[in-house]
């Protein structure tokens, strides 16, 4: 009887020890977890500062000058578009070519192709 | 010696002894029980974790995504006088980091020492909070806040509106939509277009330098869907300094104001005599002479080239007074009442957003209100209302309300989206021919944009002074439908008492029809909408002349 109560007591022990454990596990981990949090808020907060910083800087009558002045940029004028239709007679009657293959003189052959001399 | 024979304390004694040690047993239990619940289950959440946190405003978004309104986390710096050492030392570090600080000021006020607490500074950015804490000032206090920020500065600065220093909205979309807001999540996504936006708010900016106005408004509408793409109220406001406003700026003319619009309102006469099948095209009126409508005579400013024969087309092109009054008695006053209640310019329009002002009738629709109505005097009506009056000639007769919420992320069905007939498909096209003629051959001239094939309608309307109409003070407007061989969009320019710097007439023809006319052709590209040039047209026709006969 003695024997058993002291095994019992002994499992018990384990048991209480292992629940603790368990429990410090589990606080370290939500600890963790709220760390995680805080800093997913924070780099939260500075997408949304960045993201307000774009559309600042992004203001048509600040990206307006910079493209004309920099780039030399103009607002799109309606002859600069051509109907589909016209666009496809135009690409026809220009007769489009690629440039033929030309033949390498034979000097230049053998440079190209030859040992180096020497 | 039984325990009855001893004497009362002896008897008592070890009883109390028994009870002492129950009780210090049983307060061991307690403590005992009690240290294994916290370890099992933890000390127990404090009363800061208690308050709910708060939740952070949803975004407004354009329709492509582009931020219009956002909350940022900023922090102000305050400081308790009665531990700062040296006032004017804090004060001058102070400034080293934030130039706009008054150092004389905050420096007499961090050395008043009978004072617990002095704001600094509210509403810096993170990166100034941190240099102004690596300062290692004494004294100081950081408290962080949230600020509502439109980052695109006035850009639909009356539209968006703003919130008060709680973060609840007051004015605009931000009123509007507050309960959607203050739920937080998603952005708000809205039908407006930033570059749109910015087009129409950029020309009635520059409008300014051309005529000497005292306002304006603009509105870009989908004709198809009532998707407002933008809308503007001329002076701008920016949302972020809404009391540095100007008593001029704080007006929304798009949206809060009603204006009798004048001539602009000719079409909608028109269509309504079509379609009830008393007005003709082919049908001539004499408009040589004006014509009285009891003792009120009405007369053309402009008289047209042959007046003794004039279609509508002709009136509707050279705008004549005389003739639409003449259509008007043909329709009648319940014909015309009818029809414009239809197209949504006697009542309130019902739309989520922020809310139009609602129409002022006249107090008698009798036939002298009839006849002035006709061409636009005598029903004063908010701008937005005004514009979407014109989608039935953009969409073969059917009329569509405003739509302020993107479709497809507010979940809106757009093939669920109400769509009126006011009139027949026939009758559409007509009075958009004619509408087009306006800016071929008659007074929208200034309106044409290349190729994006303008159809539309000036509107000059006197304003009411303390002696009746003043003829020295006008609303100029100009609404139009485009590009007319395939209509998609109306646009519609109202400009408050515009005077051309030039010296030209203060009519329509000369203002808001020039503004629109540039609106249309900066936007156009913008909206997807490809222009038709003659030359693509020739091009384009003799291609399917070719191809039709080689097939």
């Amino acid at each position: 009887m003695k024997r058993l109560l002291i095994v019992g007591g002994l499992i018990v022990a384990v048991l209480a020890v292992s629940v603790y454990r368990a429990k410090l596990g589990a606080e370290e981990t939500e600890t963790k977890i709220e760390g995680l949090q805080a800093e997913a808020r924070k780099v939260t907060e500075e997408i949304s500062v960045l993201k307000a910083e774009e559309a600042y800087l992004t203001r048509p009558e600040r990206i307006g000058p910079i493209a004309h002045d920099k780039l030399n940029m103009q607002p799109a004028q309606p002859e600069q578009f051509t109907a589909p239709e016209a666009l496809s007679r135009r690409l026809g009657e220009e007769q489009v070519r690629l440039p033929d293959t030309v033949e390498a003189p034979a000097e230049d052959k053998a440079k190209a192709g030859g040992k180096p001399k020497g | 010696m039984s325990l009855r024979g001893r004497p009362y304390e002896d008897r008592w004694g070890p009883r109390r002894a028994r009870l002492i040690a129950g009780a210090l047993a049983l307060l061991f239990v307690v403590i005992v029980g009690r240290s294994a619940y916290v370890a099992v289950n933890g000390p127990g959440r404090g009363h800061n974790d208690a308050v709910a946190e708060s939740v952070r405003r949803a975004d407004i978004v354009d329709r492509k995504g582009e931020i219009m309104a956002t909350s940022l986390a900023v922090w102000s710096i305050a400081a308790d006088p009665r531990a700062v050492w040296d006032g004017k030392e804090v004060a001058t570090s102070i400034a080293s980091v934030l130039p706009s600080i008054d150092v004389a000021d905050l420096t007499r006020r961090l050395s008043d020492t009978d004072r617990h607490f002095v704001w600094i500074q509210r509403g810096i950015t993170p990166r100034q909070k941190q240099a102004v804490f690596d300062l290692g000032l004494e004294g100081l206090q950081f408290q962080q806040e949230t600020r509502r920020v439109y980052p695109r500065g006035s850009l639909a600065g009356h539209f968006l509106g703003f919130t008060d220093v709680d973060g609840k909205g007051v004015e605009g979309a931000e009123l509007a939509f507050n309960d959607r807001l203050s739920k937080g999540g998603a952005p708000l996504k809205l039908t407006l277009d930033a570059g749109v936006q910015h087009t129409l708010e950029d020309e009635l900016e520059k409008a300014y330098a051309d005529f000497d106005m005292k306002g304006g408004a603009g509105i870009v509408l989908d004709a198809a869907t009532g998707e407002v793409r933008a809308i503007a109220s001329w002076p701008a406001v920016d949302p972020n300094h809404p009391q540095g406003r100007s008593e001029a700026a704080k007006l929304n003319r798009a949206i809060g104001a009603t204006y009798e619009l004048g001539s602009i309102y000719k079409p909608l006469t028109v269509a309504a005599a079509l379609d009830a099948g008393v007005l003709s095209t082919t049908e001539t009126f004499d408009v040589s002479r004006p014509i009285r409508v009891g003792a009120t005579p009405i007369k053309d400013h402009d008289p047209l080239q042959h007046p003794q024969a004039v279609t509508a087309a002709d009136i509707i092109a050279y705008s004549s007074n005389i003739g639409v009054v003449e259509i008007a008695r043909k329709l009648g006053v319940k014909g015309q009442k009818e029809f414009l209640g239809q197209v949504g310019l006697l009542s309130r329009l019902s739309y989520d957003g922020p809310q139009s002002a609602a129409p002022q009738p006249p107090p008698e629709w009798d036939a002298l209100a009839s006849a002035t109505i006709s061409y636009g005097h005598g029903l004063a009506v908010s701008p937005l209302a005004f514009a979407a009056s014109y989608t039935p000639f953009a969409n073969g007769g059917e009329y569509v309300k405003p739509l302020f919420l993107d479709p497809k992320s507010n979940l809106i069905d757009v093939s669920k989206i109400e769509k009126k007939r006011v009139m027949a498909k026939a009758t559409a096209q007509t009075v958009l021919s004619m509408l087009r003629e306006v800016v071929t051959r008659g007074t929208g001239a200034n309106a044409n944009a290349p190729g994006y094939d303008v159809a539309g309608k000036t509107g000059t309307a006197e304003k009411i002074g303390p002696d009746g109409y003043d003829s020295e003070r006008n609303i100029t407007s100009f609404a139009a439908v485009f590009p007319a061989s395939r209509p998609q969009f109306v646009v519609l320019v109202m400009l408050d008492e515009a005077q051309p710097r030039t010296g030209d007439k203060r009519t329509a023809a000369y203002t808001a029809a020039t503004i629109a006319g540039k609106v249309i052709a900066r936007a156009a590209p913008l909206l997807d909408v490809q222009p038709v040039l003659e030359t693509s047209r020739v091009e384009a026709s003799s291609l399917r002349a070719s191809e039709a006969v080689t097939q």
